[in-house]
C-alpha cells in the first residue's frame, strides 16, 4: 500500500485516504489555442497517457483530509514518493532533472516556454 | 410513519434507536448540534476580522485543530473551510449574522445542521476501539483534545473531533448514521474490547 503526505495540510495516510487523479501536467490544447487544434491533438489530450518505468508525475487529492489537489512525483518501480508539490507548481528542480523520456522532454519544453514568456503568477499548470 | 407525516417535525437520524447496552463505552447521539459550513481565505484580513466580530475568536489556521469560544466551536476542515458548531436553535441566526458580516467578502456561509449526525463516545481506550474502523493513526502525538480530522471510518467518510481524552465526537453523514451506529454496536461490545499491552509511545 502506498503511503502519502499531503503538502497542503501535512496529513499522512495510506492510499485509501487519498484519491489518485492520474497523470499530472496535462494541458488542454483547446484552452491555449482553440483556433488551430487538430483532431490528433484533442485525441492525445483525452486518451494518450504515458506509462513510464521509473519516475512518474501524478495528481492526487487529500480525500480524507483537507480535500485539496496536489502533485506527487513517484517511482513506479519502488513505489516510493520522491516529492510532493502544489497543484499549480512544477516539481522541485532536482526531481525534474531526474526525469527521463517523455517527462524529460515535457519539462524541457515547459522550461523553454517559461523562459520565453514568464508564466503569470498563479497560472494553472 | 403516518404520525410523522401528520405532524411534520424535525427528527434526528437516530431518534428511534434504543439506547445501546453492553458497549465498552457510552454512545449517544448529540441531537442539539447546529453546524455551519464556513469558507473563505485566511489571507483575506477583512474575512478574518468579520468572522471574529461575529464568532468572538479567530478561526484556527493550524491543520486539524479547533477553537472554542463560549457555546461556539470552530473546527478546521481545510485551509479555507471550517465547521462552526453551536446550539441547533442558534444556527439559523448565527448563519444570518455571519452572512451579513461577510457580505461583499469572498466567502460562503451555509447552515448544514441537518447534514451530519453527531455521535458522542465516552469511555476509556476509545482510540483502540475506533482503530477497528480506520487506518488513521489515532496514537499519534497530535491526536489530543481539540484534534479534528476527516477520516475514513468503517469505509464511509467521517469527521473525528477529540473533545477530551475520553470524549470523542464522530460526525457522519445523516444517511450513514444508522450504518455507523450499527458498526459501533458490533465493534464496541465489552466482549470485543481490546486491551493496550504496555504504554503507547506517541509519534
Amino acid at each position: 500500500m502506498l503511503t502519502l503526505t499531503c503538502p497542503v495540510c501535512g496529513a499522512e495516510g495510506d492510499e485509501t485516504d487519498f484519491h489518485a487523479g492520474g497523470q499530472a501536467h496535462i494541458r488542454r490544447p483547446a484552452t491555449h489555442d482553440p483556433e488551430h487544434i487538430t483532431d490528433q491533438q484533442q485525441a492525445d489530450y483525452l486518451f494518450t497517457r504515458i506509462n513510464p518505468k521509473g519516475l512518474h508525475f501524478e495528481r492526487w487529492r487529500c480525500d480524507r483530509g483537507c480535500g485539496k489537489w496536489f502533485h506527487a512525483a513517484r517511482d513506479t518501480v519502488s513505489l516510493e514518493f520522491k516529492a510532493y508539490y502544489g497543484i499549480t507548481e512544477l516539481p522541485p528542480a532536482e526531481i525534474m532533472a531526474q526525469a527521463k523520456g517523455a517527462w524529460a522532454d515535457y519539462f524541457k519544453a515547459r522550461q523553454r516556454a517559461e523562459a520565453k514568456a514568464p508564466a503569470k503568477a498563479g497560472a494553472k499548470s | 410513519m403516518s404520525d410523522v407525516l401528520a405532524n411534520p417535525h424535525f427528527e434526528t437520524a437516530l431518534a428511534r434507536r434504543a439506547a445501546p447496552t453492553g458497549l465498552s463505552f457510552a454512545l449517544r447521539e448529540m441531537a442539539d448540534r447546529g453546524m455551519i459550513d464556513l469558507r473563505g481565505m485566511t489571507t483575506d484580513r477583512k474575512f478574518m476580522a468579520a468572522v471574529k466580530s461575529v464568532l468572538g475568536a479567530d478561526l484556527p489556521k493550524v491543520p486539524r485543530t479547533s477553537v472554542a469560544w463560549g457555546d461556539v466551536k470552530m473546527l478546521w476542515l481545510s485551509p479555507d473551510q471550517w465547521l462552526v458548531l453551536c446550539p441547533r436553535a442558534k444556527a439559523p441566526a448565527l448563519a444570518a449574522d455571519l452572512g451579513k458580516a461577510l457580505s461583499g467578502i469572498h466567502s460562503q456561509v451555509t447552515n448544514v445542521s441537518d447534514m451530519r449526525t453527531v455521535l458522542r463516545l465516552e469511555g476509556e481506550n476509545l482510540r483502540v476501539t475506533l482503530a477497528k474502523g480506520t487506518s488513521t493513526d489515532l496514537m499519534a502525538a497530535e491526536v489530543k483534545p481539540g484534534f479534528v480530522k476527516r477520516l475514513k471510518f468503517a469505509e464511509v467518510g467521517a469527521l473525528l473531533n477529540i473533545v477530551e481524552d475520553e470524549i470523542f465526537e464522530l460526525y457522519v453523514f445523516r444517511s450513514q448514521a444508522d450504518y455507523v451506529w450499527d458498526f459501533l454496536l458490533a465493534t464496541g461490545t465489552t466482549a470485543s474490547a481490546l486491551k493496550v499491552f504496555g504504554p503507547q509511545t506517541p509519534g
